[in-house]
């Protein structure tokens, strides 16, 4: 009798619990199909196709200049010009290769005080062709700047370039160097206001940009040949990066302009000259053009080897600037750093 | 006596009043339970912090507080209390889904009480709504990155030309370019009916002030944390709701000067970083280009 109890006792145990995990494991299986989950949300922002960017075409090669008569292109470096043998080598190399002389003036051997740095200069410019002035971070004598008047005058052929002057201070990371004078010894780049204003043409202040249209960064924008001159033949779209526009006087002829860009001094849209010729002078708001990486990109390459060709095809008076145009300096007395004329 | 006593219990229901001792235990032990039933609150809104530097660190704690409201059923509304300049590109998108996420299943309300610039504007973009005081700074879309090392030191060997500096500067620029188009395309998708700036205009990178971004529709209200969470508790029909706040992980001494190694993208490994921040930018290395600069028109 006990026995069976205890039968019956066990009995209703086993059943119970079945019961109750049966019902357990039902609500839950029921209650799942309840979304606790939801779906990834959807951000057609981030389509892969409308994210990636396209490369500019970057195929392109500066040829050889091809001219018969072997010239002497002299690059200034004497006035802490902050621009590296290397960002000029596309425009180097194009007229090495076809046998013209290049030298990088890095100043005069005189150490003498109260020689004339536009003397030797002005002698170095005696024996050349062309002159290339990029991003001079001191001023040019009123000497000097005579001596390369006088040497444009007499078919000398020259070539400014400048970028934006950055401004004094870079957000409180900038450290004063109280000693640092104007003798060229910094690299910070400025622009050859006094010798460009002679020929008519003004570097602006602050860079081009294009929110719309640019190549894949607004301050890389792109440009347009100009005419049908020598300097922008085979120019449809140039990429400069960080360029000033120029003020040209009415003389002179715009070369390259950027259509649709914006100024970041005024924030002003319109269409600003990156490019621009004044007789036998060639100015440009731009040096990343002479890069080796961005040489190639569009039509760069065309108008490094037109600036090149520009430089050595001009027919000039030996012997000029006279050594006495530089003589008649107002106290225009600078010492020239250390250096000399060297070979690339 | 004893029959006669025995018998006045058995009168008066001896069963009954143990029952009756017994019911009320009962129902006093339940008592919390219907008095929450009938004047607890409906439901609960997180107040999510989203305060400092967005590094991985802070964006996952928000992230895992984010997840924690979707699962949790008591939680019925998200606020976001925002106060940040930004951080890295890559935490700061893992921050806009999150929000993106949580937005599907609750009401997500956005309360500047500080600074959404950058980063922190890209994780309050998605909110249904995104409330600011007047002095509050947001805006500040864009990227930056820091420029590629130009040369693999001389200690050092590597198996190809990109594997220290991972990229060259014009495809760095076009990564930038990509992380943009990414950035403004969200805001413009999450905010395309209140925003009076076009594409190019977003792109600028400017800040704006509280009052500016509701004149723009980069915000929607002017008011206090308060407002934003009782126009949560509002868009969730919790007319009685309780709130709890998550708080961002404060910072490590450690990763504050730069050397928490744990930090996936601290300053440990020279390579290009790419930030959605406003402010100083403090890297470290030779990649924070320090420059000496002066005047130079001549």
């Amino acid at each position: 009798m006990a026995r069976t109890d205890l039968l019956k006792g066990l009995a209703v145990f086993a059943v119970v619990v079945a019961v109750v995990l049966a019902s357990t494991a039902a609500t839950g299986a029921l209650l799942s199909g309840s979304p606790s989950n939801s779906s990834a949300p959807n951000v057609s922002a981030y389509d892969t196709d409308t994210l990636l960017t396209t490369p500019v075409a970057d195929d392109g090669t500066v040829d050889a200049v091809d001219q018969a008569e072997s010239k002497t292109v002299v690059i200034d470096l004497s006035h802490g010009n902050a621009v590296s043998k290397d960002a000029m080598q596309p425009m180097v190399d194009a007229l090495v290769s076809d046998g013209h002389q290049v030298r990088f003036y890095s100043g005069g051997d005189d150490q003498s005080f109260g020689a004339s740095g536009s003397s030797t200069l002005n002698s170095t410019l005696q024996s050349a062709d062309a002159f290339v002035v990029a991003n001079p971070a001191s001023s040019y004598t009123a000497g000097e700047i005579n001596g390369v008047e006088s040497f444009a005058e007499a078919g000398g052929r020259v070539l400014l370039l400048a970028d934006p002057v950055p401004k004094a201070s870079t957000g409180g990371s900038s450290i004063e160097i109280p000693l640092a004078g104007s003798s060229g010894s910094t690299s910070s780049p400025g622009q050859p206001t006094n010798l460009a204003t002679e020929f008519g043409i003004t570097f602006g202040s602050g860079y081009l940009y294009d929110m719309d249209e640019n190549a894949n960064n607004y301050q890389s924008v792109y440009a347009g040949g100009v005419g049908n001159g020598s300097l922008s033949t085979g120019v449809d779209r140039l990429v400069v990066r960080d360029a000033t526009p120029l003020q040209t006087s009415a003389n002179a002829t715009t070369v390259a302009q950027a259509e649709g860009t914006s100024l970041s001094s005024t924030r002003r849209a319109g269409t600003y000259t990156v490019a621009a010729r004044v007789g036998n002078l060639a100015a440009v708001g731009d040096t990343s053009f002479l890069s080796p990486a961005s040489a190639t990109l569009a039509d760069n390459d065309a108008f490094v080897s037109n600036l090149a060709t520009f430089l050595v095809s001009g027919e000039k008076e030996p012997g000029a600037p006279n050594a006495d145009s530089g003589a008649t300096q107002p106290g225009g007395i600078t010492q020239p750093p250390s250096g000399n004329v060297t070979a690339p | 006596m004893k029959p006669e006593s025995r018998g006045l219990l058995d009168r008066l229901g001896g069963p009954v009043i143990v029952f009756g001792v017994v019911g009320l235990v009962v129902g006093a032990a339940l008592v919390p339970y219907a008095w929450n039933t009938t004047r607890g609150p409906d439901g609960t809104v997180a107040v999510i912090e989203v305060h400092g530097t967005i590094n991985g660190d802070t964006a996952t704690a928000a992230i895992d507080a984010m997840r924690e409201a979707r699962q949790n059923e008591s939680i019925e509304a998200v606020v976001l209390d925002v106060n940040s300049r930004g951080g890295t590109a890559s935490a700061s998108e893992q921050l806009y889904l999150a929000v993106k996420e949580t937005k599907q299943e609750m009401p997500v309300v956005a309360s500047v009480t500080g600074l959404a610039a950058s980063g922190g504007y890209y994780t309050s973009a998605p909110a249904d709504a995104i409330y600011v005081a007047p002095a509050n700074a947001i805006g500040s879309i864009g990227v930056r990155a820091t420029v590629p090392p130009q040369d693999t030191p001389d200690n050092q060997i590597t198996s190809g030309p990109d594997k220290y500096s991972t990229a060259t500067e014009s495809e760095a620029r076009q990564r930038v370019e990509t992380l943009r188009r990414a950035f403004v395309g969200a805001v413009y998708e999450e905010r395309s009916d209140e925003l009076e700036l076009s594409r190019e205009e977003l792109s600028h990178g400017k800040v704006y002030s509280g009052s500016e971004g509701v004149e723009l529709g980069l915000a929607d209200e002017v008011g206090g944390i308060d407002a934003a969470i009782d126009d949560a508790a509002g868009r969730a029909g919790l007319s009685d709701y309780e709130t709890t706040r998550v708080e961002s992980p404060s910072p490590s001494t450690l990763s504050q000067i730069g050397l928490n190694a744990s930090e996936s993208d601290g300053p440990t490994v020279e390579s290009v970083r790419y930030f959605m921040i406003h402010g100083q930018l403090n890297v470290g290395g030779s990649a924070d280009r320090t420059e000496v600069t002066r005047n130079g028109t001549n």
